[in-house]
């Protein structure tokens, strides 16, 4: 069947370069649900998430990843989609004192896990640490990959409030930057203070 | 001094000033809060109420005639609201990617969904891949009226006098690879029609000129479209216009009736948005046993993609006295050029860097000492004499070897050094600055801040004239509606934008001062601007040029100061409203500056560790020290990648990329960055010069030079990927 095949390919197109998303691999692959776990999709199914401590209730189709669902369905537009194949690390996000990319994790595969994203970070007018660094070093310029690098900072530090130089590059090499911000960015990471412990 | 001698040139009324408070210190990018916080809003994240998602439909083949193309099935398809085919059988595609039509559904599932469901049928033509492909005699004629266009021979002096005078020459072939820009944010828009009038949010480094791109391209009247562009991400020469997808989406949206959103994906922006031309060059060079440059002739050629021009200044910036060069476009089937930051130099400064190390050589002269011989004189935009040295001193120079580290084992080290100069500057910019009775500034310009702070700079002249903080003064860019200002490409903005900053915000200046004189009693020219005040002169002895001064050094006072928003209060309820644009005497261009690469080169792996790089960088006038120092962080990171990552790679078979992506399209990551370390030359006298093109000149060209001096082995090719760097250590000799 054509759309089978279709949400199919879209599906493994997904998952193909992380792997985090394999897991969710039986939950979803059609048609061969009967054993398994409930069958959802291919429409809409609904989805509950909770990012930055607010539950969403949602209905997307099973393919849509995370940064989809976050960027068109709740208008959470600080993850960026740029490579959408977890290349880049724009669309980072942290689950459970880790990164994800979003891009490569589905949406019906983040339910009830917490979700923090950069834009959930600033307490009102009060910028997080990570984020007063970024902004004191210019760790940014066009800005578009820089959330992603705040939050890739933020993991970090709630692990290593005081990295090694080399701790902090380690961290920071599943993001890109076009601009060439990484002096700025790295300066941010190894000054950063006072940021608690996830 | 004689009458009838032309009058000297005229000093600006609106002159920098001698003493700035804001102007040259570091001040933190205005929009890094909204920015780190994930607030700012990119046209990439814009919904709008009923918004549908859009789709191009593409060639897959690189050059194919349309049989048959039946869009039906996609038609009919689940949330499709409008479809549009721009091809007709028989049509020619010149490159894979080209536009063929759009579509535009509820979501961006449905959208992928529907263009998989086009049924097309084509006659794949023999495709050209490579430049040497095009230009064998045998090639197919895929270009009309050929696949190459040889352009005039350049000459200047004398050939064969040169040669002759020459001691020793050098002959190679240079090259240079095809980069794509890869900005981060992708091309695209969001278009939305209100009756005949459109909207566009567009990821855009030119509002103004897309607005005219749309109004041409739609055949409707400017005046009925808006483009706005608050913030974007990257565009480095690329994003000028609405694009065949821009003009797409617009149609697309109007047949639809609703708001639709077309951002290219990945791939698509690799293929079809524009990339820096290859450069080839067959040098032969002469130099005479002083070390004087004498003679350079070149063939030279490259691809711009499927028609467009690769052509790029040669030599660069060293004296050749006897010169000839001609260049041959080469078109092979893939998507066009663009513009890519400092188009043509980093390939011009690459081929002439290396030749000048290997002509160095051939004279035994250290290659900075040979540089500095065969450099054009010093001038304010010519002053890489003075810079060499500066830079020499900061990577320790003294400590070079020659060429080979003679030190054994696997790891060598080197350094090299080059040479940029670029233009920037700019002029037409306009603005219009409102003081309110509550003291709040506001400046429209319909400028664009694409990552360099922009904003930034225009709220620091501002608010220098104004005599108030940074965070006193609202900026508005980015909105076709406001003043005209020119797209920010060439590194023209700041030359553009802040001579209208400066002229505007001292129109207001002055305005204010004649609508409050009456209210405090005294003559226009007994006021003048404190720091977050304006002064009453109590004498009538030229206030203007001494208050601020004289307040600043604590004289006894000869004034009283109101507060800034006591002042403003005066006005009422009509606020200060003036217009201003760009004017001669407070900007400038032509730049200069210096690279220095260290490295480290592991001869068994090839793999090349960038160690540091010294850029020694003149700008003119520095308005914010911090902005422009990471625009020449960027701009080195961006040569670093074009040294040893970044290629665009085509399958010689298809002309497809294999790449086109953003994991096998190589790109620095945080841990090859070298320690960077920037000195940035303040000229003030020279005015705003723009900075965001010359710092990512040089750097290929001083990192080639330093994995030669590490390795003694001469690479005329970059990217220095490790498998090139193994096959040239191969033929010069196998490891040692
Ligand atoms: S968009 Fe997710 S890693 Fe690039
Ligand atoms: S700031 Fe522009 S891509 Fe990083």
């Amino acid at each position: 069947m054509e759309e089978k095949d279709v949400s199919r390919r879209d599906f493994f197109k997904t998952v193909g370069v992380g792997s985090i998303a394999t897991a969710v691999v039986a939950g979803v692959r059609e048609g061969e649900a009967a054993q398994g776990p409930a069958a959802i999709g291919p429409g809409d199914a609904p989805v509950t998430l909770t990012i930055n401590g607010r539950r969403h209730q949602l209905q997307v189709e099973p393919r849509v990843t995370l940064l989809d669902a976050m960027r068109t369905r709740l208008d959470i537009t600080g993850p960026k989609r740029v490579c959408d194949r977890g290349a880049c690390g724009a669309c980072t996000v942290i689950i459970e004192g880790r990164t994800y990319y979003s891009c490569s994790m589905l949406a019906v595969e983040a339910q009830g896990k917490n979700i923090r994203t950069v834009d959930g970070l600033s307490q009102g007018s009060t910028l997080h640490p990570v984020q007063q660094a970024f902004c004191d070093h210019d760790g940014l310029m066009c800005g578009f990959c820089t959330p992603g690098f705040v939050m890739a900072t933020v993991a970090l530090l709630e692990k290593t409030p005081n990295p090694t130089p080399d701790q902090a590059k380690k961290a920071l090499d599943g993001n890109l930057c076009r601009c060439g911000t990484n002096i700025g960015v790295l300066k941010a990471a190894l000054s950063a203070k006072g940021v608690a412990r996830g | 001094m004689d009458s009838q001698a032309p009058a000297p040139a005229q000093h600006p009324k609106y002159a920098w000033p001698e003493k700035p408070r804001l102007i040259g210190t570091r001040v933190s990018r205005i929009d890094g809060p909204l920015k780190v916080t994930g607030r700012a809003k990119y046209s990439y994240d814009i919904l709008r109420p009923g918004m549908l998602y859009g789709r191009i439909v593409r060639s897959p083949h690189a050059h194919a005639r349309l049989k048959s193309i039946d869009a039906t099935a996609a038609e009919k398809a689940p949330g499709v609201k409008a479809l549009l085919i721009t091809i007709k059988p028989g049509d020619k595609v010149l490159y894979p990617g080209q536009e063929i039509g759009a579509l535009a559904a509820a979501t961006e599932q449905q959208a992928a969904d529907a263009l998989r469901l086009i049924k097309v049928e084509w006659d794949v033509l023999p495709a050209l891949a490579t430049v040497e492909q095009s230009m064998r005699p045998e090639a197919p004629q895929v270009f009309t009226p050929a696949n190459t266009r040889r352009g005039t021979a350049q000459e200047d002096g004398n050939l064969d006098t040169g040669f002759a005078a020459a001691a020793h020459t050098v002959e190679g072939t240079y090259s240079t690879q095809v980069q794509t820009h890869t900005s981060l944010e992708t091309h695209g828009c969001i278009c939305e029609w209100n009756g005949e009038n459109l909207t566009a949010w567009v990821s855009t480094q030119a509002v103004h000129g897309t607005r005219e791109g749309f109004a041409a391209g739609l055949k409707i009247p400017q005046a009925n479209v808006r483009v706005i562009t608050e913030f974007m991400g990257g565009g480095f020469g690329s994003k000028f216009g609405p694009d065949i997808q821009g003009l797409l989406c617009a149609r697309v949206a109007k047949a639809a009736g609703a708001p639709v959103k077309m951002m290219l994906d990945r791939k698509e922006e690799h293929l079809t948005t524009g990339n820096r031309p290859s450069a080839f060059a067959r040098v032969r060079a002469g130099v005479a046993a002083d070390g004087k440059l004498t003679a350079f002739d070149a063939q030279t050629w490259g691809t711009g993609g499927a028609g467009a021009g690769s052509d790029y200044p040669l030599p660069y910036i060293y004296t050749f006295p006897n010169r000839r060069r001609t260049h041959t476009d080469v078109y092979i089937n893939s998507g066009q050029q663009r513009a890519m930051r400092a188009p043509g130099h980093p390939q011009g400064c690459f081929v002439t860097e290396v030749l000048m190390d290997e002509l160095a050589d051939r004279v035994r002269m250290d290659p900075m000492e040979f540089r500095l011989k065969n450099l054009p004189p010093l001038a304010p935009n010519a002053m890489w004499a003075k810079y060499f040295p500066m830079g020499a001193e900061r990577i320790n120079w003294k400590s070079r070897h020659v060429t080979g580290d003679p030190t054994p084992g696997p790891i060598k080290r080197g350094l090299g050094c080059s040479a940029n100069r670029w233009g920037g500057a700019g002029q037409g910019a306009r603005a219009h600055c409102e003081i309110g009775s509550d003291g709040s500034v506001v400046m429209r310009c319909g400028t664009q801040d694409i990552g360099t702070g922009n904003r930034t700079i225009m709220a620091m002249v501002v608010a220098e004239t104004l005599g108030l903080e940074v965070n006193q003064v609202t900026i508005e860019l980015g909105d076709s509606n406001q003043p005209f200002a020119p797209g920010s490409g060439g590194s023209t903005t700041a030359a553009a934008v802040m001579p209208a900053m400066r002229v505007t915000a001292g129109k207001a200046r002055d305005a204010l001062f004649e609508r409050i004189a009456p209210q405090l009693g005294v003559p226009v020219d007994q006021i003048s601007m404190g720091v977050g005040t304006v002064l009453v002169s109590l004498s009538t002895r030229d206030p203007l040029s001494d208050a601020q001064s004289a307040a600043r050094s604590g004289q006894a006072p000869s004034s009283r100061s109101i507060s800034w928003r006591d002042a403003c209060r005066l006005l009422g309820t009509i606020p200060v409203s003036v217009d201003g644009q760009w004017e001669r005497g407070l900007s400038a261009g032509g730049t200069s500056g210096v690279q220095f690469a260290d490295v480290e080169v592991d001869i068994e792996t090839g793999i090349t560790k960038v160690r540091k790089i010294v850029c020694v960088q003149d700008c003119g006038l520095i308005v914010d020290a911090k902005t422009a120092e990471t625009q020449c962080y960027g701009g080195i990171i961006s040569g670093l990648n074009y040294a040893v990552f970044e290629e665009r790679i085509l399958d010689r078979n298809t002309a497809n990329m294999v790449n086109p992506n953003m994991e096998w399209y190589h790109m620095a990551g945080q841990s090859d960055i070298p320690e960077i370390d920037v000195v940035l030359v303040d000229q003030p006298e020279r005015g705003v010069i723009g900075i965001g093109e010359p710092p990512a000149v040089a750097t290929a060209a001083a990192v080639a030079n330093a994995i030669r001096n590490a390795t003694g082995v001469t690479l005329r090719s970059i990217p220095i990927t490790p498998d090139r760097l193994l096959t040239e250590l191969e033929r010069a000799g196998g490891t040692n």
